[in-house]
């Protein structure tokens, strides 16, 4: 089965309930996402957003409770949809009586790696992931790094056509991180979809083409990272404001972000800025600095989680 | 070839029972089973080193007439002592050593990346309940094998009937372990998994004096509630008694049926750890 999508959901949902009280509790709600072959997609929500559940939900560890997700055409239910996947997991817990050599072995019989294959790939991967010398080891005595590492190398060792990675770099020294994301890079042009769970924009943006914000369970904005940052916007700069002011530019649709200079007031549009102005001058307020700016994905983060709208 | 074996469960089944051998191997608990088998082979190999006749036989406290009935006497005591011990300690300690297996695989981190891979997960169950009755029943052949081996070369009293211990201390561990699965599957609580077998354990051995009971029991309900309970429990204590009269006295007793009723609660049982371990959420 082929399809033009390696991921695709329609509608996906997941609620909790309370155990006691049988109180819902919404994880992810209708999220309709395809990712398209072969493309780098981030996935980014603040903290408690569902990112973690919809990840669980494509590889089905969380069983939908409405809508559906499929792998590359594939209901993601059926473990032949799995084939092609490598997970590496947040908060991952390795087996430590295991070795290096063994982990991979291991998980690559898993992923359905022959026998003579697996002894092929496995130093393949450690020496691709800077592990060579430490194949013997036991993994309770890598690093931090070094496991994160090597869980890279597990799911990259049955040559996955679609990569997921649940906060790749979290908890790892910039070195480590730049050893990951070079790795990361040398998939670019191998036709592999990479999908990346983070919190970290700056890395989503200097890696993905393509993102996607999630908020509450809900998917507030997606599309290309070029596209999305392209929009021109303006920077209110104010010293302080009341309490009631800041709350009308809010529901006027105001970013209000503190800086070191007092507040910054962003604004979409030529029209939205002199909308905020206009609020701020009847309030009183004191203007000190009105400057156009492109934005940045981060920018378009606060915005979309902060008002659920696209920049 | 090779895409044929990409898609074939036995490499995946094999991976599966080989971790769970690693992880045992890993547990001290696994290393005591063991080291406590070869703590007895060792006290038989020294008993039987002092003097097959004079000495054995006197510290098995067996009465002498001839000599020839001694040695008969004290093989199948030994026969006895060893049976009785690897079906009640050593299914006990084997619980006790399993009981972790289950819910370590559960553990946040790791399961999320089993499930991740293409294998169904009954399979991923199946694979370390599969993998833990090898390792004990690896256990029970090495105990037994090596008193059997130890005495018929000392006596040349070669019994086959005391390698019936092997498969049925076997059986009634794999039986219990499926209770220890799904307590695990369930709960992820080695403890609570101990503290379900033994207490279903000591209700079988109670269970299964129903003669006394149907005559102490004064109304007919209550014998009918024993009756049920005694046929749903698995057969510890009844399975006990043929294993020893079959043994000992070469008596042709009734296997099948606490055999069966035993077998039908464990797939009964495990089929339940594998159905709600495919429905959870992780």
């Amino acid at each position: 089965m082929t399809s033009e999508y390696a991921i695709e959901t329609v509608q996906l949902g997941k609620t909790y309930y309370s155990r006691f009280r049988g109180r819902k509790i919404p994880a992810v709600s209708n999220l309709s996402l395809r990712v398209p072959v072969g493309v780098k997609f981030g996935l980014l929500g603040p903290n408690g957003a569902g990112k973690t559940t919809f990840v669980k939900l494509l590889l089905s560890a969380v069983h939908p409770t409405s809508g559906t997700a499929s792998l590359f055409g594939r209901n993601s239910e059926e473990p032949e949809a799995r084939r092609p996947v490598g997970y590496l997991p947040e908060n991952h817990r390795f087996p430590t009586y295991l070795t290096g050599n063994g982990m991979l072995d291991f998980y690559s019989a898993l992923s359905g790696l022959a026998w003579n294959e697996r002894r092929r790939r496995v130093p393949e991967l450690l020496e691709l992931v800077g592990l060579r010398d430490w194949g013997d080891v036991r993994i309770k005595k890598y690093s931090k790094g070094m496991l994160q590492r090597l869980g890279l190398a597990q799911a990259l060792i049955h040559r996955p056509k679609l990569l997921i990675l649940d906060e790749p770099t979290d908890g790892v020294d910039p070195v480590g991180r730049r050893h990951i994301r070079d790795i990361l890079d040398r998939l670019t042009g191998t036709g592999v979809t990479v999908f990346i769970n983070s919190h970290l924009l700056g890395e989503v943006e200097a890696f993905c083409e393509y993102a996607a914000i999630v908020d509450k369970g809900k998917l507030v904005l997606e599309g290309k990272i070029s596209s999305l940052t392209a929009g021109r916007g303006y920077r209110i700069t104010v010293s302080s404001l009341p309490e009631q002011v800041l709350t009308n530019l809010r529901k006027a649709g105001a970013v209000v972000v503190p800086s070191s200079n007092g507040l910054q007031i962003q604004a979409a549009t030529c029209e939205q800025s002199n909308e905020f102005i206009d609020i701020i001058r009847s309030a009183g307020g004191l203007i000190e600095s009105l400057e156009a700016s492109s934005s940045s994905l981060e920018d378009v983060f606060i915005r979309a989680t902060q008002t659920g709208k696209a920049a | 070839m090779t895409s044929e074996l990409h898609r074939s469960p036995l490499g995946v089944f094999l991976a599966l029972i080989s971790d769970t051998v690693q992880e045992a191997r890993a547990r001290w608990l696994f290393w005591g089973l063991f080291g406590l088998s070869t703590l007895l082979i060792l006290i038989f190999l020294f008993v039987l080193k002092i003097d097959l006749i004079q000495g054995a036989i006197s510290i098995m406290g067996i009465a002498t007439t001839t000599q020839a009935l001694n040695v008969h006497a004290f093989v199948m005591k030994s026969y006895s002592f060893i049976s009785m011990f690897l079906y009640v300690w050593g299914t006990l300690l084997a619980i006790f050593a399993s009981s972790g297996l289950i819910p370590s695989v559960l553990e946040p981190g790791r399961i999320a990346l089993l499930l991740s891979k293409p294998v169904a997960r009954p399979v991923l169950i199946l694979g370390r309940y599969i993998g833990n009755v090898l390792i004990v029943g690896l256990n029970h052949v090495y105990l037994v094998g090596a008193i059997w081996i130890i005495i018929g070369l000392k006596t040349h009293m070669w019994e086959p009937r005391f390698l019936l211990a092997i498969p049925n201390c076997l059986f009634i561990f794999a039986v219990l372990l499926c209770v220890v699965t799904f307590i695990g599957v369930v709960s992820e609580s080695a403890a609570l998994s101990v503290m379900v077998t033994v207490a279903l354990i000591v209700v079988s051995a109670i269970l299964a004096q129903r003669q006394f009971m149907m005559k102490a029991l004064s109304s007919e309900w209550s014998r009918d509630l024993w009756r049920a309970l005694y046929w749903i429990v698995p057969k510890f204590y009844d399975l006990a008694t043929v294993m020893m009269q079959t043994i000992i006295f070469d008596r042709n007793l009734d296997w099948m049926t606490p055999l069966w009723t035993s077998a039908a609660f464990g797939i009964f049982i495990l089929s339940g750890a594998l159905y709600i371990f495919a429905k959870r959420d992780f």
